[in-house]
């Protein structure tokens, strides 16, 4: 067990939105556990983390459609705990979208400025800009069903963004949409969100999505933010084993290390801040692939795919276990053929991750 | 598949078909009958008809004492129906949104005056009127109806709260409204398909409800069902399937509007 990770303490503007140590609890299941988030003005953090992590939980506490059991969650400094649903300054794109289905396009994005009170004037000269704003001006006088699963995720955006919210929490808002549109959406949303300059919490559990949206990702494990980085930092230096193996491929060895340097399956070396018996890992990318049997890590190649100029090579390594291998794509006729045997060898020991045996 | 297969399929698909077709029949040729006895020239009630004429149909509208139950009825009918919308909507909205012990008891209970012979509903709700000091009249009768028949109203709306994504309110807050808001704007709207299939199955149980008016309406305000059983005792002239006849015609101008303003199938919802 380590500790909760730190709210993050270099950021340089005071923060937007900051949860510090929430916990939820339902019944004798501890959903959420000392969760501590700083966001700062502008910032886009993901959160990211398997099914049932809680991070529709954190985002409903965020919201105030939940209260936190313990822990304070303040917007501009303001703690939040004792105001209402409807008063927070808090924009929320559903996954289902929950656009009303009785109200037009215009009508739905109208909707919060008309709780407002605001004039009709007013309201007409907003809707139309936001509407602009996310492409959608010639669908105003639709219904929701009349509108792809696409437009239905601009229209919900559209809806929350019309009234400036100061922070925006977006629950998997590309879930419905098939793989193709999601890559474009997302770089158009984040553009968009980039451009308004809104301060947004987005939830996921695909890292490729958290890796293309976030300026941080906060990764969570079963209630806990396990770490919280930009995706370079999550990527290249995964905090924990678990990061590891959720972000990105991971190729794990256990191993000892004495004097502060570990020694790792090729026979290397890395420096290690850690003593004794350790988990060392590595991305598949930092190993290198040959024929032949030169070196102490040696297998047979039991199975490969092309990943555009990659290749993926599964090797079933004497010591027992797979490991994986990504490597450039050979010259035709000199790529390893499937049950060759191969030598691994560790590209760069420094990039190689230390963490605590499993 | 093989040609028995296939023929099996045709005959089950046919039987289907029968069978809705006789269901049909069932529906729709008792009315036919009534409307065309009405038209009969004889001055009782005989099928097939020797004649035609609209004598009938003038008479029911002579008779003041039909013409005046005709608009008791509707009165009652259109009572019944508020009735059920205010006290209806609300108690639905408990049973399905309540966040204390006992709301699924009350759904239940609301279905225990439905279940009680009407008869004996009438004459509970007239003694307990008696208790009170409110004695029949168009107003208990419409009263006793409404609890007669508020399970309906209270049911359908229950049934589409249930199945009304909760993200929908949620979202309707985080946007701003306030509770109230939330209900007149979002909720409320989204529940009119159902409201509006409740009233019309209040209206009709209203306006032709027998069982439990006989003992709770007032005897200065007969409803239009005890004006047509005192009819029926006593007389045998096609003028009953005169009214009837007025009524089907009332039907289809109440079903045609529906449909023009706001769609059958919206009924259905
Ligand atoms: N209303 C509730 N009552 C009891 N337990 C709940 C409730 N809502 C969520 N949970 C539990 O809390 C945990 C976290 O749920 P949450 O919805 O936050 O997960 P998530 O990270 O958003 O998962 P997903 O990626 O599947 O959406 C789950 O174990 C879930 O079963
Ligand atoms: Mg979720």
């Amino acid at each position: 067990m380590h500790e909760p990770v730190d709210a993050n303490a270099d950021l340089l503007t005071p923060p937007v939105l900051s949860i510090g140590g929430v916990t939820k609890r339902f019944g004798p299941l501890t959903v959420l556990d000392r969760c501590s988030l700083d966001v700062a003005e502008g910032e886009i953090v993901t959160l990211l983390g398997p099914s049932g992590c809680g991070k529709t939980t954190l985002l409903r506490c965020i919201a105030g459609f939940w209260a936190p059991d313990a822990g304070t969650i303040t917007i501009d400094g303001a703690d939040t705990v004792r105001v209402p649903v409807n008063r927070r300054p808090v924009g929320v794109v559903f996954q289902s979208y929950a656009l009303f289905p009785h109200l037009t396009v215009a009508k739905n994005v109208a909707y919060g400025l008309r709780m407002r009170g605001m004039a009709k004037a007013d309201i007409a000269a907003r809707v139309a800009r936001a509407l602009e704003t996310v492409a959608l001006s010639d669908f105003a006088g639709r219904y929701p069903a009349q509108l792809s699963g696409g437009q239905q995720q601009r229209v919900a955006i559209a809806r929350v963004l019309v009234l400036e919210p100061r922070v925006l929490l977006l629950d998997e808002p590309f879930n419905a949409l098939d793989a193709k549109l999601r890559g474009a959406m997302q770089v158009d949303l984040r553009q968009l969100i980039k451009r308004l300059g809104i301060t947004a919490i987005f939830v996921t559990h695909d890292q490729e999505e958290a890796l293309t949206m976030s300026d941080r990702i906060a990764v969570m494990r079963a209630g806990r933010i396990e770490q919280l980085a930009p995706p370079e930092e999550i990527f290249d230096h995964p905090a924990t084993a678990y990061v590891a193996d959720f972000i990105g491929s991971s190729n794990f060895w256990q191993s000892h290390a004495e004097g502060g340097r570990v020694n790792l399956p090729d026979g290397q070396s890395a420096p290690s801040h850690r003593a004794g018996d350790v988990t060392i890992m590595v991305r598949p990318h930092n190993l290198a692939i040959r024929p032949g049997e030169d070196g102490p890590l040696k297998g047979a190649v039991g199975f490969q795919r092309n990943i555009g100029a990659l290749v993926e090579y599964h090797v079933a390594t004497d010591g027992g276990g797979t490991v994986r291998v990504m490597a450039m794509r050979q010259e035709r006729g000199r790529s390893i053929a499937d049950g060759t045997r191969v030598t691994l060898s560790i590209l760069d020991p420094n990039l190689c991750a230390v963490y605590e045996p499993q | 598949m093989t040609p028995r297969r296939q023929l099996a399929d045709t005959l089950a698909i046919g039987a289907i078909l029968a069978v809705a077709v006789v269901a049909l029949i069932l529906l729709v040729a008792p009315s036919i009958v009534v409307v065309i006895i009405s038209f009969d020239t004889r001055a009782y009630v005989s099928f097939p008809p020797v004649g035609f004429t609209l004598d009938w149909y003038a008479k029911v509208f002579e008779e003041t004492a039909l013409v005046e139950a005709m608009l008791n009825s509707l009165q009652v009918g259109i009572t019944v129906t508020g009735l059920c919308i205010l006290l209806g909507v609300p108690t639905a909205l408990v049973c399905v949104r309540g966040r204390f012990p006992g709301t699924t008891a009350l759904s239940v209970f609301v279905l225990v005056p439905h279940m009680v012979p009407g008869i004996v509903l009438g004459v509970a709700v007239l003694f307990a009127g008696a208790l009170v000091g409110v004695g029949p009249s168009i107003y208990l009768q419409s009263l006793s109806i409404a609890v007669f028949v508020l399970a309906v109203m209270v049911r359908t709306v229950m049934s589409r709260l249930q199945r009304l994504d909760p993200a929908l309110e949620e979202a309707s807050a985080n946007l701003g409204a306030s509770p109230f808001q939330t209900l007149a704007t979002v909720t409320f709207p989204l529940l009119l398909p159902a409201i509006l299939a409740g009233a019309v199955f209040t209206f009709v149980e209203g306006f032709d409800n027998l069982s439990v008016a006989i003992f709770t309406h007032g005897f200065r305000d007969r409803p239009l069902p005890v004006e047509l059983l005192a009819l029926v005792q006593t007389t045998n002239t096609p003028l009953v399937a005169a009214v009837s006849g007025v009524q089907i015609v009332l039907a289809i101008v109440a079903l045609v509007i529906v449909a023009a303003t706001i769609g059958l199938d919206r009924v259905n919802e």
